[in-house]
């Protein structure tokens, strides 16, 4: 639905700028490093240099008569104070903040050093001794599920999650879930099929990199702890580091600041647990800076390994696929077997697909630990099923984008996973991108060296559900607002979009709603700031909340002007009597109600989310998620044949938001996404070397800078309405990235006539594929 | 913790090189704080050479230019002087890192750096400049071809300082180019580089021309090499006569830009950019190349 | 060893005392200079950038000793009414933010040497610069915005820093 075509509102689908933006450019934002504190001992962490070794002693003598040194804390002295407790994850409970019995990746942390100065506690902890008794160690995804050497003893699934509690004390094995999803007979039905086509396809682990490095401080506060934080999950770590110190929920307080980016990089267990533990256990306030090279081994991104296969008839329809995929969780498995399941079950595309298979697992390895990254694992099988409809539709002899269109899942087909399709309009974005790359005009041939190239991708994913926020709204006497939430903006927009959603119902201003940062002594429970969950969720607990204002507004209206609370209506000039056309301001409203200047009059709504659990034998739901997202992207691009290199023409992207709360911030989004999705397709990659990561600074960790930009970017804003979401809306932080490396190999193979299945496309790898090409005789 | 020295004289930096036990000269810096931070700068002591005056003024010589140790990459890159006497060494420092690395990487430091991916030296080579070397035992003068010995070791000894970096003037009528080609993002090192200079031999003429090649992060040092071609060859000949001297050179080291095979094939990928665009200038009267090359 | 300097920060004389290895970077944040940031430690990303004498330095790997009588600006010192700062903000050149007082910096050098750029001038100077959110299409909008208006008004080149 363009743009112009829903009613106007005064506030919802307005370009308003965003709340801290002048802020941000004048570097007067404060992020969470730079919040006044109280004076703090600085933290440096020893790390294992093994990725898979018993400790044998852990000798701190040295480092404890070192200069400005006031506690050396390793994992046993932690561990004899907490026990289990020290345990943590979302998923699993298994990661403990400081290494006590064995080490499990090369960067793991074994002691912290506490004292006065980054510089003197980093001194004082390259003098830390570590005796290892090497165990093997476990590199590779696939020789972790075929080996006989484990990384952990036995599997310790969160008492949290009741599906995962038959994993608990699973012992012999490294895969620690495994989500299946059967649909009529996949086999079968690709026996009799007309066309298939077939790979092995691999995504590498990647790092987020968000440009701000992460920081927790923390201290005691009587019998309380206060953490103040880089986290996109104030309330997830609330609970963690409760459960961690057995502390009542009010006993801990975690206050957020703006996140200078994260893209999932700050949530769930990072800095907090071992900044927590400190400041408890030392009774001492701390606080841990990490630097770049370190910050590369709290998180990555799941490299993933997809078997798949894609079957059509002798009509063009999809009879078959399948899919065997393997995500490399690392030493903990963090939030992977959610990821495992979210994103296996759309492991075969938006497509009606009459028969499917997936079998999905997630996977320990001795690397640092894999965790949520922009996409949560979907980008990694969009990599496989777009390529391998890109082949189907060219084994049929049929242009990508026309099978894929037959193709696509429409509202109210029920996808392969059992939930019916809502709000999720992939023929509409695959048409745009398409339309603005000029899909179906001829191609110019590129001159001598040069092959132009066209490529077209789509991607879905599940919003995570069930999931839950809150909203708490003041309304403060003088008309102006106040809104409490647990969202972090970090760089999304959330703060200007919750604004957005109050100010439309209570008919406020631009700037005239503040909303206030996480703080979970202040701000109410919200699940995470992930997923591109935040519209939808928190958006609708905000428009819940001022809807409730707004009745309490008109309720006193109606008592002042002695009408009918039907006779009420709240406008931007106040509230008005629609038989009288009596109008009263909102400040004369509560002054009057008051009797007091300064006063606030306060709403609050909490918005929950429910799924229905998969089948046990089929993996199918016909409630899988609250919602989907849909996007494409369409790419025309030039490869040097001399150099590999790829030159982006033009890239469109296209997702549909339901509805855009505020048009510029969503195509900054898409565009933004689909830069970062440029480096994964092209040069992203965190690379090993028997564990140990090679390339973990930014003089060698390749990241898009200005000069990758393609000559054109397109960001293009669907909109098809969700019944249940604020205003019809629904996130779009990861909608771009999810289809974009598909659509640049999809350009690639057209421009070359080579079909790649690892990621990413680098020069060498183009340059090693043309040469194989060129012997073998011009097809590959 | 190496000890930090600020001497006000070059005597003194001399002499604080020629006395402490693993002295290291500090100019602009940018790379020390990067091996410091990464706890591999070996240094018992730092001398910073910044307080000393006159380190970092361009001059015209008789020759071509003497530039001071202290200026920046960023000034010689701007010099209107430099882009009048020696344009290639002017365009080539223009690439090295980002416009704010230029600002503060000082032209000593690049070349005692000696890192075989750098940018500079593979156009310094060309122009065969040289490379003046101060302690308190006297001053002596190192041609560039002659300065990078091995991996990341030049012929600085102990207790020397890098005092002018001397470039001759570049033939007017040369032609010259220099290709860099990243294998990660745009803006990442080199996976390989290359600056031309084609020199001699009018097109039509009898006299041969030379080729001069500098290669840059295709072996453990910069490496140089030069070939005659006749002046009325193509530059597909000139591109093939350029390759076979180039070949056996390039010696690539395996890293997350690449491995040796790809890096060799990128090598002569550069090789064949700059000495084509440079044996196309060389040929060229009217200046085509010269007003396409400012607008890089 | 510590020795005490005398740099201008943002038009403000200060005195202080620092060790010869502290960063520019940790001391111009310890007087609450906190545009100024560390991303990556090696110069590679741009977020610690600030203006000496109108030139674009990597303040992570300067040592503040080095910077006595230095005239420094960071990008929170510039006038309230700055031309680059008001094209940044009107061009929604900003997500997270984090990176973004570097581009400020690097675009006031840019233009005081070259007022009129190129898309390709604006790349070749900024490319040591990374925003990770993906904002580069929004700050090429905001420079080319910003170098039209000094044009159009005829602000003499470099006196707007």
């Amino acid at each position: 639905m363009p743009e112009d075509s829903f009613e106007t509102g005064v506030a919802v689908g307005e370009r308003w700028a965003r709340t801290d933006g002048r802020a941000k450019v004048r570097g007067e934002l404060l992020y969470a490093a730079d919040q006044p504190a109280r004076p703090c001992l600085d933290v440096a962490i020893h790390r294992s240099t093994w990725p898979h070794a018993r400790l044998v002693s852990v000798d701190t003598t040295d480092a404890r008569a070192m200069d400005g040194v006031v506690a050396v804390v390793t994992g046993a002295d932690l561990h004899a104070v907490l026990g289990e407790r020290m345990l943590t994850g979302p998923a699993f409970a298994d990661q403990p903040c400081l290494a006590y019995d064995k080490v499990r990746y090369v960067g793991e942390p074994i002691a912290a050093v506490i004292g006065y100065g980054p510089a003197a506690v980093r001194r004082a902890a390259e003098e830390i001794d570590v005796a290892y008794a090497d165990l093997e160690p476990i590199h590779d995804v696939d020789a972790a599920i075929a080996g006989t050497a484990f990384v952990h003893d036995e599997l310790r699934p969160s008492a949290v999650f009741g599906d995962l509690r038959h994993l608990r004390g699973k012992k012999d094995t490294n895969v620690n879930y495994e989500y299946t999803l059967r649909h009529g007979n996949s086999g079968a039905a690709a026996e009799t099929a007309a066309h298939t086509t077939s790979g092995d396809f691999w995504c590498p682990p990647t790092h987020h990199v968000p440009i701000e490095l992460p920081f927790t401080a923390a201290w005691p506060e009587g019998d309380r702890i206060e953490v103040l934080s880089t986290t996109q999950t104030p309330s997830y770590v609330r609970q963690t580091l409760a459960d961690l110190l057995d502390l009542p929920l009010n006993r801990v307080r975690v206050r957020c600041a703006p996140l200078g980016g994260s893209f999932g990089a700050k949530m769930y267990d990072r800095l907090e647990p071992l900044a927590a533990a400190l400041a408890w256990t030392q009774r001492t306030a701390v606080r841990i800076a990490v630097t770049r090279e370190e910050a590369f081994l709290l998180t990555t991104r799941h490299g993933a390994a997809v078997t798949g296969s894609m079957a059509s008839d002798e009509a063009g329809d999809i009879v078959a696929a399948e899919a065997d995929v393997r995500y490399d969780t690392g030493a903990y498995a963090d939030v992977g077997p959610r990821i495992t399941a979210k994103s296996g079950m759309i492991a075969n595309g938006p497509y009606r697909i009459a028969n499917a298979t997936v079998r999905s697992r997630c996977v320990y390895t001795n690397k640092p630990s894999a965790g949520p990254f922009r996409g949560f694992g979907v980008p990694q099988v969009t990599w496989a099923h777009e390529s391998l409809i890109d082949e189907l539709a060219r084994a049929r002899d049929e242009d990508p984008a026309a099978f894929r269109r037959r193709n696509l899942l429409r509202e109210g087909d029920v996808a392969v996973m059992g939930t019916t399709m809502h709000s999720a309009d992939f023929i509409s974005c695959l048409d745009a991108v398409t339309g603005a790359v000029g899909w179906d005009a001829p191609l110019e041939p590129a001159a001598g060296r040069l092959r132009r190239g066209r490529g077209v991708a789509v991607g879905i994913k599940a919003v995570l559900t069930p999931t839950i926020s809150n909203a708490t709204l003041q309304l403060n006497q003088d008309g102006s607002a106040t809104l409490l939430i647990s969202t972090v903006d970090m760089g999304q927009g959330s703060d200007t979009i919750m604004a957005q959603i109050a100010a439309e119902v209570l008919c406020l201003g631009e700037g005239q709603v503040r909303v206030v940062t996480a703080d979970t002594d202040v701000t109410p429970y919200d699940t995470i700031t992930a997923g591109s969950r935040s519209t939808y969720h928190t958006g609708n607990a905000v428009r819940l909340a001022a809807e409730k204002m707004r009745d309490r507004l008109i309720g006193l209206a109606a008592g002042r002007l002695s009408v009918e609370t039907t006779d009420i209506k709240l406008t931007s000039d106040g509230v008005v009597s629609t038989q009288t056309q009596e109008t009263l301001t909102v400040p004369d409203l509560l002054l009057g109600h008051f009797g007091a200047r300064g006063t606030t009059l306060t709403t609050e709504a909490d918005f929950a989310t429910s799924w229905a659990p998969y089948d046990k034998e089929t993996g199918r739901s016909p409630q899988v998620t609250e919602h989907w997202f849909a996007g494409a992207a369409a790419v025309q691009l030039i490869v040097d044949t001399a150099t590999g290199r790829v030159h982006i023409e033009h890239l469109a992207v296209a997702g549909d938001v339901g509805r855009a709360i505020n048009p510029a911030l969503v195509e900054q989004q898409l565009t933004g996404a689909a830069v970062m999705g440029i480096g994964h397709a092209l040069f992203d990659e965190l690379v090993f070397d028997e564990g140990q990561i090679t390339n973990g600074t930014l003089l060698d960790y390749q990241l898009p800078s200005i000069k990758d930009m393609p000559d054109r970017i397109t960001p293009i804003v669907i909109q098809s309405p969700h019944r249940s979401g604020p205003f019809g809306a629904k996130g779009v932080g990861e909608t771009a990235i999810i289809p974009l490396a598909p659509a640049i190999s999809n350009a690639v193979r057209d421009a070359i006539g080579i079909r790649f299945t690892r990621l990413p496309l680098t020069p060498e790898r183009i340059i090693t594929a043309l040469a194989e090409q060129h012997t073998e005789g011009g097809t590959a | 913790m190496a000890v930090f020295h600020r001497p006000g004289t070059l005597g003194e930096a001399c002499a604080l090189m020629a006395e402490r036990g693993d002295a290291m000269v500090y100019g602009g810096g940018t790379a020390v704080q990067i091996l410091e931070k990464q706890g591999v700068l070996f240094a018992s002591d730092l001398v910073d050479i910044s307080g000393i005056p006159g380190l970092a003024n361009i001059e015209e010589t008789s020759s071509g230019v003497r530039i001071g140790p202290m200026t920046t990459l960023r000034a010689v890159e701007t010099s209107p002087l430099v882009r009048r006497v020696t344009p290639l060494a002017a365009r080539v420092y223009g690439h090295v890192a980002n416009p704010r690395v230029r600002n503060t990487a000082s032209v000593g430091g690049n070349l005692a750096h000696g890192d075989y991916r750098l940018d500079p030296p593979t156009a310094l080579l060309v122009l065969d400049a040289t490379v003046e070397l101060t302690s308190s035992g006297g001053t002596r003068t190192v041609p560039l071809r002659e300065f990078f010995v091995d991996f990341q070791r030049t012929a600085v000894r102990p207790g020397e300082i890098i005092t002018a970096v001397e470039i001759p003037r570049q033939d007017e009528a040369a032609g010259s180019w220099f290709a860099k080609l990243s294998s990660l993002s745009a803006n990442d090192w080199p996976c390989a580089s290359a600056a031309a200079l084609v020199t001699g031999g009018r097109r039509f003429g009898r006299v041969a021309r030379r080729i001069r090649l500098g290669l840059g992060a295709v072996a453990p040092t910069p490496v140089f090499t030069q070939v005659e071609v006749a002046a009325d060859a193509g530059a597909d000949e000139a591109v093939d006569a350029a390759r076979q001297a180039a070949e056996p050179l390039i010696d690539p080291i395996p890293d997350v830009r690449g491995g040796v095979a790809f890096k060799r094939h990128l090598a002569l990928v550069a090789v064949e950019e700059a000495v084509r665009l440079s044996w196309e200038e060389r040929s060229d009267a009217r200046g085509f190349f010269r007003d396409r090359r400012r607008r890089r | 060893m510590s020795a005490t300097i005398e740099p201008t920060v943002n038009g403000v004389r200060r005195r202080l005392t620092v060790e010869d290895d502290d960063l520019l970077l940790d001391v111009l944040r310890q007087i609450g200079r906190t545009s100024v940031r560390e991303g990556c430690g090696v110069g590679a990303c741009g977020a610690c950038t600030v203006l000496v004498s109108g030139r674009s330095v990597s303040s992570c790997l300067a040592r503040a000793i080095r910077y006595d009588q230095a005239e420094i600006t960071t990008a929170d010192g510039l006038p309230e009414d700055d031309d680059v700062i008001e094209a940044f903000v009107e061009a929604g050149a900003m997500q997270c933010g984090y990176c973004i007082p570097g581009f400020v910096l690097m675009s006031h050098e840019l233009l005081a040497e070259n007022p009129q750029p190129s898309r390709e001038e604006i790349a070749d100077h900024l490319e040591g610069n990374i925003c990770r959110c993906g904002t580069y299409p929004e700050i090429l909008a905001a420079i080319e915005s910003a170098a039209r208006r000094r044009s159009q008004s005829g602000v003499p080149i470099g006196e707007t820093t």
